[in-house]
């Protein structure tokens, strides 16, 4: 009767195979892993499935990973970045129908106008030169994929705006590529050694069409 | 190696005392592994004890760590290889035994299925704030560097470079794109701070980078903890360079540069995963007892919306009553935004159905070995006045 034999007489280890399930195993396994390599992956998605703040970048803004008052949830309790030591705060007048919100991080202030297209206002404060007025404006250049310029060049396309606040350098870039994007950038180095960048980007049409109103409000622009 | 040596190692492999053995090392290991997530947190603690082939040890003042202990990975492999060649072994296929082969079957399937969960399950999780519709889940242990095509008005083309690859710290073609990113670092974890004007040359040389000081920090592994990871990009097309862009989520400035045209922005940001379909959130419940802060239940009210099966409903995530959808599990996991924003824990897991079969298969078992040896043992009563 089979459930009363020995074990050890029922099968023979050499007819087990042994190397052949182990390596059977391990092959598995291997294969398993193998099937978990990296690469770069592409989705088209509409715009609103992608977060909606920063949607224009530049310098600043609220960090997307935080959520305010979150619980015990791993990822939300990313701390805010450093704020900057403005020792005064800046303050201007808004134009007609013109909205603005505390920005996050080293955002100041975020700025809406009323504008069909990409459009985005931002003020932004660093501490001390921030890497000076021609690094600056070199790294808006890039950001528009145009070549930088050496300090003369910076100097025939300057306006100066003179303000309550001090003396604001104007600096209107447009980008090359058959979608032109345009910056409007106001840099005030304040007297308490911080610099402040008032910053519209954008599409060149919506750009164009706040010019006149973001001028002014440069005009108005004074400290606290 | 000569036959004897063989049938040697072949009895210890297939022996039921290495199967106690390994039995009790994976009990003292999810001791270990339970105790040590006080520090270490839930995914270190199981990561260093449980899904790995060995358990090192870091003595303090010492510049190496040791090998400890067998990981649970280990123990788990030769687990399974013993009870397979054990059951292949010591059971002949027989009615008798059926219920020895179906318990074994069952022991089986569950250590399959830790490695099958140890090696697809995702955990990522979904941030809904009451009103919104959210068609993304994003895994907060892993960052992506997405390069978004913002050119059209309606979409944007979403190139996720993932995080294995930008560790290491290659030039990373960006397939679908004109670009080669070249890394110029990474850091799991760092702290930044505004740079001064006396500090070190940044590594970055476009964007907000030049203006921030970087310092890499030990990753944290807790689950209080959170990395702040960080990284110096630089897109190349062809022969033109981009510059040197430092990317972080906590810098919160995805930043954005102009190639022919086309306006590409650059995020480091948690690894995201979009969906076939939108999730809004209606309401978010947080119940307490009356007169009590004591909370009783924490519910989201959510309508599912797919667009390409048509399938449209109202579901309620409440705790310990996930939704499961398209191979996603919803958990109701933790809230926010004085009760405006929902946190939902989602968990993909090909095999979470494996645990629950061979807990079923292993109980089926059992019932059908006892049903087998009790009738077993009643015949023999039968025959055994007979023989008197």
């Amino acid at each position: 009767m089979p459930q009363t034999m020995p074990c050890s007489t029922r099968h023979a280890p050499a007819r087990l195979h042994l190397p052949t399930w182990t390596a059977a195993a391990l092959l598995s396994l291997l294969g398993v892993t193998a099937c978990k390599q990296e690469v770069v992956t592409h989705s088209r998605v509409p715009k609103s499935a992608e977060a909606p703040a920063n949607p224009m970048g530049g310098a600043g803004g609220a960090a997307p990973m935080a959520r305010p008052g979150m619980g015990n949830m791993p990822g939300d309790a990313v701390p805010p970045p450093p704020k900057p030591d403005a020792r005064a705060s800046l303050k201007w007048t808004l134009p007609t129908g013109w909205t603005q919100e505390e920005g996050g991080g080293m955002r100041f202030a975020t700025i809406k106008a009323p504008a069909t297209g990409k459009l985005e206002i931002s003020v932004v404060v660093l501490p001390g030169t921030a890497g000076g007025e021609l690094a600056n404006v070199n790294r808006w250049r890039s950001q528009l994929g145009l070549p930088p310029v050496d300090e003369a060049g910076m100097a025939t396309f300057r306006k100066q705006i003179q303000t309550k606040a001090g003396q604001v350098s104007v600096y209107d870039i447009v980008g090359d590529g058959t979608a032109n994007s345009r910056m409007i950038a106001g840099l005030l180095l304040a007297a308490d050694g911080s610099t402040w960048f008032i910053k519209m980007v954008g599409d060149a049409a919506p750009v164009a069409a706040a010019q006149a109103d973001f001028v002014h409000l440069l005009e108005t622009i004074h400290f606290d | 190696m000569t036959n004897s040596k063989v049938a040697s190692f072949w009895n210890v492999l297939t022996s039921l005392k290495l199967a106690i053995v390994l039995l009790a090392m994976m009990m003292a290991l999810v001791v270990a592994c339970t105790l040590a997530q006080v520090d270490m947190g839930t995914n270190g603690a199981v990561n260093h004890f449980m899904r790995s082939f060995i358990v090192w040890w870091h003595p303090p003042g010492f510049a190496y760590s040791f090998p400890v202990f067998p990981g649970g990975t280990t123990v788990g492999l030769v687990l399974g290889i013993n009870l397979i060649t054990a059951q292949f072994r010591r059971l002949t296929l027989s009615w008798s035994k059926s219920g020895l082969w179906i318990t074994h079957a069952g022991l089986i399937l569950l250590v399959a299925g830790e490695f099958v969960s140890a090696m697809f399950q995702v955990d990522a999780q979904m941030a809904i704030e009451q009103g919104e519709t959210v068609t993304y889940i994003e895994r907060p242990k892993e960052v992506e560097l997405a390069v978004l095509d913002t050119t059209d008005a309606k979409f944007d083309d979403v190139y996720s470079v993932p995080q294995a690859l930008l560790r290491s710290g290659a030039s990373i073609p960006v397939t679908g794109t004109p670009f080669t990113i070249k890394m110029h670092g990474f850091y799991q974890n760092a702290e930044m701070g505004n740079r001064g004007d006396g500090a070190p040359p940044s590594i970055a040389t476009a964007g907000i980078g030049p203006s921030v000081a970087v310092k890499e920090k030990a990753a944290v592994t807790s689950d209080e903890a959170t990395n702040s990871p960080a990284a110096f990009v630089e897109p190349v097309a062809g022969a033109k360079s981009y510059g040197t862009w430092l990317v972080s989520p906590i810098l919160g400035a995805p930043q954005q540069f102009i190639h022919e045209g086309h306006t590409y922005v650059l995020q480091l940001r948690p690894r995201r995963e979009y969906l076939d379909y939108a999730m809004t959130l209606k309401k978010f419940s947080h119940d307490v007892y009356p007169g009590t802060d004591i909370p009783k239940n924490f519910s989201s009210l959510v309508h599912l919306d797919n667009k390409t099966t048509g399938e449209q409903r109202d579901a309620l995530i409440f705790m310990n009553q996930p939704l499961r959808y398209q191979g996603k599990t919803f958990y109701q996991a933790s809230f926010g935004k004085n009760d405006t924003l929902s946190i939902l824990q989602v968990v993909q897991n090909p095999g979470w159905l494996l645990p629950y079969i061979s807990c079923a298969l292993v109980t089926l078992g059992l019932l059908i070995h006892f049903a087998i040896v009790l009738g077993r043992s009643q015949k023999k009563r039968r025959k055994a006045p007979e023989a008197a």
